[in-house]
């Protein structure tokens, strides 16, 4: 009498299920569809990025008919943009020449970094301090923080601007448009990383400094030795969030750098889509090129990154 | 004796500490946030001349709302919004509600559909635009075909928006409005949809199944247990997206250029063009102040939401 139930229990269970997995299996494909129509594109021939009707696989024999091993795919898009000439003593034997690679994307891999080292060093500092401290002015400090969450980056940006040129003028030792963009990134991104280091900090339990204080330490040492290895998730996050958001950033890096060879990777393929208007290959071969690190870092530490967003959504 | 002192100046040393701890912060939110906010206000009053800058009082205010373009933008700007969010919301809310169960891969699917988030703005503006590309894009095979799009078949980007209905507000949006809504929502919906499903996922199963043994369908557990459950992450959400809609500016930029015409001009773009492209940072200045001001109304009536929320709990 049992057995006959529990099977159609199950069937119907199966049957469910395979239609969400079907419809989930849709979703994706249909949110993932442009990337991957970019990352074909990029693989493509301009005659074949020319066509007309479009295609969707450059594999159609020339009377018609789709087969695989017709497929014409090219690499012109990535050698255009990477633009590899021989060379002695290097990798292979060949150099890449390209802008993107050997200016653009290190200007912006040392603007992410440093804003992201420094927004952790800074935020872990007074997430610290407003977790475990009651000091006047601590509610006035988070309030404030809080208010200038609401100031996005495009309305300060042409105040920016024009400090950007003044200090330009300034001829300051020392200084260049990097520092000033690392300090505007910090500052943007800052804000949010506070509330969310505090809430990190407030999750550890107070009794674990209570007894390093017993055992003889500072403030300090308890941060360094049992509060920092506690939260370095936490502060990992927050260095993973600010590092893709700095690196994915263009209006700034665009407007507040003079120098053409600190520009970021950002305003590298904007020159390429002006300069490329009807080359798609070589446009949708720069956008892979970009998107690619922070892709592969996000998947990696996608857990991370999760926490990160939460938290920093329902705080901020 | 010593070791009294040696307390008391640590003590103050204490005291001192959450200050030093707080002071880069400071620091760096006056130079790079607080100062310029008020160069802002400043420029916002101000008009450049040849010899430098002249006090003009609200003059930049009245031009702005003389300017055609200016209401048009704001008008472009509610239509984009109501459109990103209402879009956005939905579709996040029923992914997230296929994918609050347990199931197989869902670790897989979420990842998957988290990627777009991570892209640029404006690569998400380059890889849209390829698809509708006139002639060469992929979409524009489809849309172009003037069977299915009679008379002569749509060109998303170059299609001139239809007669509007109100007068002066522009709706029914152009073809590439409605694209750039599309799209903007596709980079949002992944954000929107894990925040929804983190916040489902705090709904504990036993609520969900007793009200099912009690007799209640799907729709009904979703609408009279989860819905109001996650009330306050949906206005988290509705206040982020809105924002992120108002100040994002990468997308028109590298997808529509604010066209065909001016149809897609939102203000984000709209101060960009009056800033850098005709060097007009007085009023483009008057412009951030307006969105400034929007923003912080939006956080502040979301703050009371939250707080009123959570005194109603």
């Amino acid at each position: 009498m049992e057995q006959p139930m529990l099977a159609s229990r199950r069937r119907r269970w199966t049957w469910e299920t395979l239609l969400l997995h079907g419809l989930l299996v849709l979703i994706c494909l249909v949110m993932l569809f442009p990337i991957v129509t970019t990352v074909i594109i990029s693989f493509k021939q301009e005659q074949d990025v020319m066509r007309k009707p479009p295609v969707f696989l450059p594999c159609d024999t020339p009377d018609g008919a789709f087969d695989l091993a017709a497929c014409r795919w090219s690499m012109e898009g990535y050698e255009r943009v990477l633009a590899p000439k021989p060379a002695n003593g290097w990798l292979f034997n060949f150099q890449l020449t390209g802008n993107l690679l050997r200016i653009y994307i290190p200007n912006t891999l040392l603007y992410a970094t440093a804003s992201a080292l420094l927004v952790v060093t800074c935020a872990g500092m007074a997430g610290y301090a407003v977790s475990r401290y009651r000091f006047p002015g601590r509610d006035f400090f988070m309030v404030s923080i809080l208010a200038i969450t609401g100031i996005p980056l495009l309305t300060n940006l042409l105040a920016l601007y024009e400090m950007s040129v003044d200090l330009r003028k300034a001829q300051l030792p020392f200084y260049d448009d990097r520092i000033f963009i690392v300090l505007v990134y910090i500052g943007f991104y800052l804000p949010l990383s506070v509330w969310i280091a505090k809430g990190f900090f407030d999750a550890i339990p107070l009794d674990l400094e209570e007894a390093a204080f017993i055992d003889g330490c500072t403030p300090l040492t308890a941060l360094w030795y049992i509060l920092l290895p506690l939260s370095l998730p936490g502060l990992l996050s927050i260095f993973l969030l600010t590092f893709v958001n700095a690196w994915n950033e263009f209006l700034a890096g665009y407007l507040l750098i003079a120098k053409n060879s600190l520009k970021p990777a950002m305003f590298g393929l904007y020159d390429f889509l002006s300069q490329n208007i009807i080359n798609f290959q070589v446009v949708a071969a720069a956008c892979i090129l970009i998107a690619l690190p922070v892709v592969i870092l996000f998947l990696f530490t996608r857990r991370i990154f999760f926490q990160a967003m939460i938290e920093g959504a329902v705080k901020g | 004796m010593q070791s009294a002192l040696h307390r008391k100046s640590s003590q103050r040393a204490r005291s001192w500490l959450p200050f030093w701890l707080i002071l880069p912060t400071i620091l760096v939110l006056l130079v790079v946030q607080v100062y310029p906010g008020l160069y802002t206000v400043w420029l916002s009053l101000h008009e450049r001349q040849p010899a430098g800058w002249e006090y003009v009082a609200t003059k930049n205010y009245e031009r702005l709302l003389n300017m055609g373009l200016f209401a048009e933008s704001v008008g472009h700007t509610i239509v984009f919004l109501i459109g990103y969010v209402v879009l956005t919301l939905t579709i996040g809310m029923a992914i997230a509600l296929l994918l609050n169960r347990k199931l197989r891969f869902s670790g897989l699917y979420i990842t998957l559909l988290y990627i777009p988030w991570v892209i640029a703005d404006i690569i998400a503006g380059i890889v849209w635009r390829l698809l509708v590309v006139p002639d060469y894009g992929l979409l524009s095979g489809i849309t172009q075909n003037p069977s299915l799009f009679p008379p002569n078949g749509l060109s998303v980007l170059t299609a001139p928006p239809p007669l509007s209905w109100f007068g002066d507000f522009p709706f029914p949006p152009a073809p590439a409005m409605i694209y750039l809504i599309i799209a903007s929502s596709w980079r949002a919906l992944p954000f929107i949809t894990i925040l929804l499903l983190a916040s489902m996922q705090t709904i504990s199963l036993e609520i969900i199944e007793s009200s099912r043994i009690d007799g209640a369908n799907r729709w009904q557990v979703v609408r009279l247990i989860v819905l109001p459950l996650i009330l306050p992450t949906l206005a988290v959400a509705l206040f982020s997206l809105t924002l992120s809609g108002m100040n994002g500016v990468g997308m028109v930029f590298t997808m529509t250029g604010g066209g065909p015409g001016s149809s897609t001009e939102v203000l984000s773009y709209l101060l960009y063009s009056i800033g850098w492209g005709q060097r007009q940072f007085g009023r483009a200045a008057a412009i951030a102040m307006l969105i400034a001001v929007v923003n912080w109304l939006l956080i502040i009536g979301t703050l009371r939401f939250s707080r009123a929320q959570e005194s109603n709990q």
